[in-house]
Order: structure tokens, then C-alpha cells, then sequence
């Protein structure tokens, strides 16, 4: 070991002994590498993502037109109402959003029905409701029922195939109250709620899998965090090294 | 010890058979199965906190400096791995996807910078706790005092989130009120610590950290194999269920898999759960890089980790105690996503309902249909994960308490027995103010920690960072950090809190966004740090021992 400096000044960049001239070479290589792997590659993700809308925001565009307007097909109002499906299936969204959307759906199926098969579709559901209402658990056989008898009755009405994920949904989020018209406020929010849970920020770094993964996802999920032991034992290996040269004893 | 424990297997064992039932409610009626899980593992803790209690001060303080090097890692991962790791980052992923791993990030990311920055020479300096390094170093009584304040003010922040997670899992299991749990909980980890003081603590840590991991592991294998994804390593077969949260999954694929309720393992496409930053999870670039920022200054501040260091012989062992520290808590952060991504597909059907986040490692497990006393074992582990972390909290705020406040600033003089005394009254006063917030519910438990994290981040990190590596770094320039660090803090908090309760202050919006509370230490922690140099470039500087000591000690041997 070295005499100190008689002023005995230190600082991480103007290191006055060898072990912290060593120390500091190790750290900044090791900071240097930590930066960019994680903030480095944030930012390349943020600067390279561009929208991509799912396929259901596609369809949605060209038949809101349509719908919005009034002079939606039936085949324009069974796509629009699988979309509101699409977006109702996701786990979170917010509550106004799930209103204007279930308002979407319910109005698509009463003016698809047409006015006397709507009405007894709209007594189905009411009383699938009230039946929701009493029951304790949603496992009870005859709520089950219930539930699959209405979306079995929905469902080709709205254009869906049994093998569609989207006919679980259909009982739960029908509501009989919201079937006679598309409100103002559910006009306005449709297409925000649309364009907010269908489009989404996405890159080859998204795309690409590795072991199953979205390569993103996997690259945060699970390599930095190989990386970050890695480092640590690089850097304790190191240590020891600079510690048996310059005979630190402890 | 085994005259002990093996009774009680014994007595436990017919009772859990008897106890299993077939179908698991998700929340509301006792569990007996459960229950008794909850009870054994908690008699175990209690028992090797009695056998190895702490004799002395220095026992209490810092475990005799006598732990292994691999012991040591199991304990700062147990220390580490509490309720925000067991069972808060899950609810972080499950609620806002991509945005979650910031906070995996953070908490792993930040020990590199402990490791390479301070582990081994925080050691070299040889201190028993953080104010007693911020005495020293800026040779400043009120500092000590004020490092210590903040100490127990880190220690208070961070034990609420664990007291929230406790309030959930004995609810869970005990079905009783989440009020009645938060207390129930509280009383048995406060006696607990108090028995035992840091030696038992260690000891115990060591035991804890390989019933967490055990029980948080054994659902993943049992949910990949049982919904047909990779399942000799969980944490790479969970991969499969993001791409396929994504994509979606479609009927006519789920083959007759169901969750508990019976819907089919299946759902729309949801790529919103992986994308980075997508505005459909309500959160951006800015803040996911503002949270990792902060919490990885703010693991490199934290006292009750810091003072990790204090209790392994060499600074050698201090580093590599890191090194194992970090692999064993990565072990759990590498599985817990996998909850996340299993907990959306099973939860997927509306029908499920709005589920509590913090508990959803727990409603995963169930709805997956995993036996009910795994599921128990689970919540054993969320509780255990949640116990470790508040024994260490406990122990570092009441050593702040009884060593920096009483010992070093107002009766220097007070014999070992008196500072024992004062640490436990530390230890029952902070539990008790603890568990008054808890019952409040301010947030998701994940981030009621992460506010601890950027209040290190933004007082004690730059004192630390400046006071190792800076002679220049001296008191004038520590209290302007830290009144510049602790002002941005009081911002935040004041925000946050006003937010909650219902008012809303001027530029709430501006001040709520950029000075978020769990991640103001973006702000606040290069704030503290430039205040610091400039002042102390400005002011006298450092007295020539405390160079001296710092060249001498801390960077020469």
C-alpha cells in the first residue's frame, strides 16, 4: 500500500490510493454497462415503437362510420359488436368505458334482433339478471345454465362461432336496460375507449419470442436480472483480485 | 430444537389432511388447513427466535458479526424479500403488465450499485447503523439525530406496506376483518422481535428465506405442468403464457382446462398486459423509468439493508454476501411474474370479478385449482416473506431509536440494560404507529414500499454515496442535501396524502405526475446530491481525521 497525500484528499474521480484508482476503473466499466442495458434499452424500445392496432380496432374503424350514423348493416353492426367484446374481455378498463361499451353491445344486438325476437332476448336477459342478483355462488348449476342458454341464443345473432372465445362474455356484459338506444355519452366514448385498448405500442423487440417470450419482455423479465448477479460477482471477483495485489488483508 | 418442532408436525399432520377440501372459496370463511399452516410456521419462528435471542447490545445491534457468507445472502434475501416482493409485484404486473417490471428492475438493479459503490466500504468504516455513520463522517451530533429520525421514518414507511400484506393473508386464511388481521399480525411479529433482537432474527432469516422460496415456487410447477407450459423451470415456461395473454387464447385450445369457477382456460387477445408504456395501463415511459431510478438509489439507502453489511466479518464477505443475496431474491423475482401472467388468463372472465391485486398470488393458486393446502403454504410464505422484513425493520428502526438518538445523543452514559430497553420501547412505539397507518389502506402494497425507497433515495443514498466517495463532501453540504432532499420529499408526500384525502392542492396534476410517491427520488436524489457538492464547495471543509480515516480505512485496506 502506498503513502497517502499528505492533504488526504479522495474523490471518486481524482482517487488518491491505488485500491481506489483500481475500485474506481471496476465501477465505472461496471456502471457503464448497468446504464445501458437498462435505461439504454428502454429508450430504444420507447424510440422505436410505433401504434399497431389489433385486428379488432381494424375492423372497428370501418364500421363506425356506419354505426354511428345509423346506416350500419347488419353484418356492420355484428362487427361492431364483436369488437365491443374484444375490449370487454380485457381484464381492466375503466368504468365508463365498460358502460359505453356494454351500452354498444346491448343496443347492436336489440337492432339486430329485430323489434320481436329483441323483446323476448331482452326478457331472456332480465331475467338472467335477476337471477345473477339472488344466486351466492356463479357456480350454481342453474345460473350456469342460464348463462350458456343466453349466449347460445346470442351468439349467432352477434355472428360468433361457439369456438369464439367472445360468446363467454356475451351473458355477463348484455345488459337489459341499455337495448333501446346508443346514448350520446357511449357515442363519444366508444371510439377513445377503442383507440385506447386496441392500439398499442409495438416494435420487432416486441415481436420477436425467445423461450416462449416477447423478446422485451423476456430481455427485462429475466436477463437483467441474470445480468445484475452476473455483474455483482464480476465485480466481487475483481475486488478479491485487487485486494491479493495490493496484499489487503482483512 | 427438534424436541419442539417435531411434536408439533406431528399433531399438525391429521389435522391438515383432515382439513383438506376439495374446493377453495376465494375469500371470506376460516381455513382450517390453512390456518394451521399459518400457525406452525409462526410457533417455528417464535421457537428459533428463542433459542438463538440476542444476549447483549451488540448481539441485538449486528448478530455478533458472526454469519456466513452464504447465511448472510439468505438473510439480506429474506430481509429483502417481503410482502411488496411476495406478493406486491404480482399485483403490480397483474394491474399495469410491462409497467410492473420497473419495479422488478428496481429492486434487483439497485444492489449492483450497493455492491460496487458502498457494501464493502461501509463495512471498512465500521459503524453499527446508518446514523451512526452519518454522525461520524459528518462529524455532527444533530446529524446522527436526524439520520436517525429518518431512519425510523424509512423504517415506519416501509414496515406499513408489510403490515397491509399481513392484514390480507390473515384475512384470507383466519377470515376475519382486515383490521382484526393487520392487529393479530402485528402483535405476534412485535413479540417476536422483541424476543429475539437481530441474532434470532438472522438465525430465523435463514429458515424464512427457504420457506418463502419453497412456497412460492411449488404452485408455478404445479400450475405449468397443470395447464401444459414448460414446467421443470416455471420461470422460463411462464414465457408461453405472456405470448399467449397476447395473442389471446382461443376455445377450441384450452382442451377442457378450467379455473376454479369452471370458465375455460381461455381469452381475448391482450397485448396491452406486455407492451412497454402502453397508454391502456394508464402509465408512461417517464414513470417507468422514474420508479426503477428510484428504487435502485433508494436500495442503496435503505437502512435496515445497509446495516446488513455491519453483521459479516469482512468486507471481502460484505461483498460476496451481496453476490448470494441477490441470486436468492432473483429467485423470486424471476418467479413472480409468472403469477401475473397465469393470474390474468385465470381471472380473464368477467364473472371473476374485480379481485384485490395485492392478493392476487394467492387467487391465482386458487383459481388455478391448486390444492387448497398449497394454497395455504402459499399465504404461510406471503405472511413468513412479510415477518422477515418487519423483524429487520423493527430491529434497524429501534437501533435508530435506543444506539442513535438515546445512546450517542442524549445519555452517552446508559448502561447495556437501559439500551436494551429503550430498543424494545422503540421497537413497541414504532409497531404501534405502524399499525394505526396500515388500517388506512393508502395504496397497493408494492407502492406503499416504494415511498420508503425514494425517501432513502432522497436523504440518506446522496450522504452516503458523497460521505465514501468525496472527502470534499462535508456537513454544511450534508444539511443542504438534505433539507433539499427532505423538501422534495415533503412535496411529494404532502401531495400524495392531500390526494387521498379528497383535496386537491395548487398544480396537484403537474406535482402528482412528475413527483409521484413512489418515485419522487428521480427528482429528489440528484437534487440532494448537486445541492450537497455545491454547498460544501462553498464552506469550510472536511476536518483533516475524518480524510485522514477515509483514506487510511475506508480506500486503503
Amino acid at each position: 500500500m502506498e503513502s497517502p497525500p499528505n492533504d488526504y484528499h479522495i474523490s471518486f474521480f481524482k482517487p488518491a490510493t491505488e485500491m481506489a484508482r483500481l475500485n474506481r476503473n471496476i465501477v465505472i466499466t461496471l456502471v457503464i454497462i448497468w446504464t445501458v442495458a437498462i435505461f439504454g434499452f428502454q429508450i430504444a424500445l420507447k424510440v422505436i415503437s410505433k401504434p399497431t392496432p389489433e385486428p379488432a380496432y381494424l375492423a372497428f374503424e370501418q364500421v363506425w362510420d356506419q354505426v354511428s350514423s345509423g346506416r350500419a348493416s347488419d353484418v356492420d353492426l355484428q362487427v361492431f359488436a364483436q369488437t365491443c367484446l374484444s375490449v370487454l374481455g380485457k381484464n381492466f378498463i375503466a368504468p365508463d368505458h365498460k358502460t359505453a361499451l356494454d351500452n354498444g353491445l346491448s343496443w347492436s344486438l336489440s337492432k339486430l334482433a329485430g323489434s320481436e325476437r329483441g323483446t323476448i332476448l331482452g326478457q331472456d336477459i332480465a331475467a338472467f339478471e335477476k337471477l345473477k342478483g339472488e344466486i351466492e355462488n356463479i357456480t350454481d348449476p342453474a345460473y350456469v345454465n342460464a348463462r350458456n342458454e343466453l349466449a347460445s341464443a346470442v351468439a349467432p345473432v352477434l355472428g360468433l362461432s361457439p369456438g369464439d372465445v367472445r360468446t363467454t362474455l356475451i351473458s355477463i356484459e348484455l345488459n337489459s336496460s341499455m337495448m333501446d338506444a346508443l346514448s350520446s355519452e357511449s357515442r363519444e366514448a366508444i371510439p377513445a375507449a377503442m383507440a385506447l385498448y386496441l392500439i398499442h405500442p409495438q416494435s420487432f423487440l416486441t415481436d420477436g419470442r425467445l423461450f416462449g417470450f416477447p423478446f422485451h419482455y423476456f430481455y427485462t423479465a429475466v436477463f437483467l436480472l441474470v445480468l445484475f448477479v452476473g455483474l455483482c460477482w464480476l465485480y466481487c471477483v475483481r475486488a478479491d483480485h485487487r485486494d491479493r495485489i495490493l496484499g489487503i488483508e482483512q | 430444537m427438534k424436541k419442539f418442532i417435531l411434536p408439533v408436525i406431528f399433531l399438525a399432520i391429521p389435522a391438515l389432511l383432515s382439513a383438506a377440501t376439495g374446493a377453495t372459496q376465494l375469500e371470506g370463511s376460516f381455513k382450517v388447513g390453512p390456518s394451521i399452516i399459518l400457525i406452525t410456521i409462526l410457533c417455528l419462528f417464535v421457537i428459533v427466535g428463542i433459542f438463538f435471542r440476542a444476549k447483549d447490545t451488540t448481539d441485538f445491534y449486528a448478530a455478533g458479526r458472526g454469519i456466513s457468507r452464504v447465511g448472510s445472502g439468505m438473510a439480506i434475501a429474506s430481509n429483502w424479500m417481503s410482502a411488496a416482493s411476495f406478493l406486491g409485484m404480482a399485483a403490480l404486473m397483474y394491474g399495469a403488465g410491462y409497467h410492473g417490471l420497473a419495479y422488478v428492475v428496481g429492486w434487483t438493479g439497485g444492489y449492483v450499485l450497493l455492491l460496487i459503490l458502498m457494501a464493502g466500504q461501509i463495512r471498512r468504516y465500521g459503524k453499527y447503523t446508518a446514523a451512526d455513520f452519518i454522525g461520524d463522517r459528518y462529524y455532527s451530533q444533530s446529524l446522527r439525530a436526524i439520520g436517525a429520525i429518518i431512519a425510523i421514518l424509512i423504517s415506519i414507511s416501509y414496515c406499513v406496506g408489510q403490515f397491509g400484506g399481513i392484514g390480507l393473508m390473515f384475512k384470507w386464511v383466519m377470515g376475519v376483518s382486515y383490521g382484526w388481521s393487520v392487529v393479530i399480525g402485528g402483535t405476534v411479529v412485535l413479540a417476536y422481535t422483541l424476543i429475539s433482537g437481530m441474532l434470532g432474527v438472522t438465525k430465523n432469516m435463514q429458515i424464512q428465506y427457504v420457506i418463502i422460496i419453497i412456497s412460492f415456487i411449488i404452485p408455478l410447477f404445479i400450475l405449468t405442468f397443470k395447464f401444459d407450459y414448460f414446467w421443470l423451470l416455471p420461470q422460463i415456461g411462464y414465457g408461453a403464457v405472456v405470448s399467449d395473454v397476447v395473442s389471446g387464447i382461443p376455445l377450441a385450445e384450452s382442451q377442457q382446462l378450467l379455473n376454479s369457477f369452471g370458465h375455460a382456460y381461455a381469452m381475448v387477445p391482450a397485448p396491452e398486459y406486455a407492451m412497454p408504456f402502453d397508454p391502456a395501463t394508464g402509465q408512461t415511459f417517464y414513470q417507468w423509468i422514474a420508479i426503477s431510478f428510484s428504487l435502485m438509489v433508494g436500495t442503496a439507502g435503505l437502512p435496515h439493508v445497509i446495516q446488513r453489511f455491519y453483521v459479516v466479518p469482512k468486507a471481502s464477505d460484505a461483498r460476496w454476501s451481496v453476490v448470494w443475496g441477490l441470486f436468492f431474491i432473483c429467485v423470486l423475482y424471476w418467479s413472480a411474474p409468472a403469477y401475473a401472467a397465469f393470474g390474468k388468463v385465470l381471472s380473464a372472465n368477467p364473472e371473476v370479478g374485480r379481485l384485490a391485486k395485492d392478493a392476487i398470488v394467492v387467487y391465482t393458486a386458487q383459481l388455478g385449482n391448486v390444492h387448497p393446502l398449497i394454497v395455504g403454504l402459499l399465504a404461510a410464505g406471503g405472511v413468513s416473506a412479510a415477518f422477515s422484513t418487519v423483524s429487520g425493520l423493527l430491529v434497524a428502526g429501534a437501533s435508530a431509536f435506543a444506539h442513535d438518538l438515546y445512546v450517542k445523543t442524549i445519555n452517552p452514559d446508559a448502561p447495556p440494560k437501559k439500551q436494551l430497553l429503550f430498543a424494545r420501547m422503540g421497537t413497541i412505539l414504532m409497531a404501534a404507529i405502524v399499525t394505526a397507518i396500515a388500517l388506512a389502506k393508502l395504496a397497493l402494497i408494492g407502492q406503499l414500499v416504494a415511498v420508503a425507497f425514494s425517501l432513502a433515495g432522497c436523504t440518506i443514498f446522496p450522504l452516503f454515496l458523497l460521505g465514501i466517495w468525496w472527502s470534499g463532501s462535508n456537513k454544511q453540504g450534508a444539511v443542504a442535501g438534505l433539507i433539499a432532499g427532505g423538501a422534495i420529499s415533503t412535496i411529494a408526500l404532502t401531495y400524495f396524502i392531500a390526494g387521498k384525502m379528497g383535496a386537491t392542492l395548487p398544480g396537484h396534476d403537474f406535482i402528482a405526475y412528475w413527483l409521484g410517491a413512489w418515485y419522487f427520488g428521480i427528482i429528489g436524489a440528484p437534487l440532494a446530491i448537486l445541492v450537497h457538492i455545491i454547498v460544501a464547495r462553498m464552506t469550510p471543509e472536511t476536518p483533516i481525521e475524518i480524510r485522514k480515516f477515509l483514506i487510511e480505512k475506508v480506500h486503503s485496506q
